[in-house]
């Protein structure tokens, strides 16, 4: 069994330090490596990675990551970039590392992915320039993660990205509300002006439920756009790695699949409400042929 | 202050100023204005950042009242481990 820790979002910055650090003294007990799915940093400033790359200097397990929009903001993601490496960080954008655990090779692709949404509602490169240029840098780094998932050989292989590949993990559970409107239309004969008045705070609360639910449930749909994309999930589809990891999505859900099967964790810090959690793959498991595939 | 200063437009506002100002620099915060008070939701991962969200939204709005429910995302150890298949 391999032990992969994963957690993403953390914008660090200055007033971050030792957010980490203590959950992080007994890593090397419970797992082999540790990947980091973007958004690392709250602005995109080498000084915010700083105070990151200081918790993780030292760890005793291999430390990889992509970056996410937030360490783009200030224009500066090779400095970033830097700053991890320099703390023994391995960063990966349209790369593959390959790493060694007990003689297990554990094959990491990485791209921080982008937008784009999903089938029904995907953006297309067609209009304006800024819409081309937004849905061409989609193609371009999912063409990368295409091309690195192809020539990654290793016994157990994950992607890591930033934007989701699938919607299952934006998406939070739905509670279903149910509103006796009917019965209270029936009742209108008996109702006196504290009623009506109770009776309208009951159907308005509907509204606010589902305003409620969403924020506690999951991302807004209209936000599905930004989340990630479902190009993202082509070459999932075709090399089929043995799990998918990603962030961004802070009030969508840990757990989905893509419809062929490939199990997906959005480890997003504010989803995951730990430090970081713990994935155990079976190394010796027999992969299905990437022909296997089908829809997803 | 160039922010449109309409009721309507005030959530919109102060979520686009905490997200630019890098003090606080979040995207998923909820904002909800009633009446004199602004009530921020959403997770964030330091007491002292949750503390500055006051502080930016009091600068933008002084005469409102900052309700500031956000929540500190815990940062433990997992209790366990999820084998994936």
């Amino acid at each position: 069994m391999i032990r992969i820790a994963a957690v993403g979002d953390l914008h660090y910055g200055e007033g971050s330090r030792e957010i980490l650090r203590p959950s992080l003294q007994h890593l090397q007990d419970r797992a082999d490596l540790l990947l980091l799915a973007g958004d690392l940093t709250r602005c995109g400033g080498p000084e915010e990675v700083k105070v990151l790359a200081d918790e993780l200097r030292g760890l005793r397990v291999p430390v990889v990551a992509v970056l996410g929009n937030h360490d783009y903001h200030a224009d500066r993601e090779d400095e970033v970039r830097r700053v991890l490496e320099d703390a023994r960080v391995r960063v990966l954008e349209g790369e593959a590392t390959a790493i060694d655990v007990d003689g297990v090779r554990v094959g990491i692709a990485g791209t921080k992915g982008f937008g784009g949404g999903f089938r029904g509602a995907h953006g297309s490169d067609f209009g304006e320039p800024e819409m081309k240029a937004f849905v061409g840098h989609t193609k371009m780094l999912s063409d990368r993660l295409e091309r690195v998932l192809a020539g990654l050989e290793a016994d157990l292989r994950i992607a890591l990205l930033h934007y989701s590949p699938i919607e299952a993990t934006l998406e939070g559970e739905r509670l279903e509300i149910y509103v006796r409107k009917q019965t209270l239309v029936n009742g209108e004969r008996y109702v006196t002006p504290e009623l009506k008045e109770k009776e309208t705070l009951v159907l308005n609360a509907r509204s606010a439920m589902v305003a409620r639910e969403q924020t506690l449930f999951g991302e807004p749909e209209r936000l599905w756009l930004v989340l990630g994309a479902e190009r993202l999930a082509g070459p999932i589809r075709a090399h089929r790695p043995d799990i998918v990891l990603h962030g961004h999505a802070h009030h969508g859900v840990e757990k989905g699949r893509t419809p062929s099967g490939i199990a997906v964790r959005n480890v997003a810090q504010p989803v995951i409400r730990h430090a970081y959690n713990v994935y155990t793959l079976d190394a010796g498991r027999q992969l299905l042929p990437a022909a296997a595939g089908g829809i997803s | 202050m160039t922010e449109p200063r309409r009721p309507d437009y005030l959530p919109e506002a102060i979520r686009e100023k905490l997200i630019h100002d890098p003090r606080v620099a979040e995207q998923d915060l909820r904002v909800e204005v009633r009446e004199h008070r602004v009530m921020v939701g959403g997770n964030v991962s330091s007491p002292q950042l949750k503390q500055r969200i006051t502080e930016v939204a009091k600068e933008l709005l002084p005469e409102y009242e900052v309700v500031n429910e956000v929540t500190v995302v815990p940062a433990a150890e997992p209790d366990g481990e999820e084998p994936v298949s």
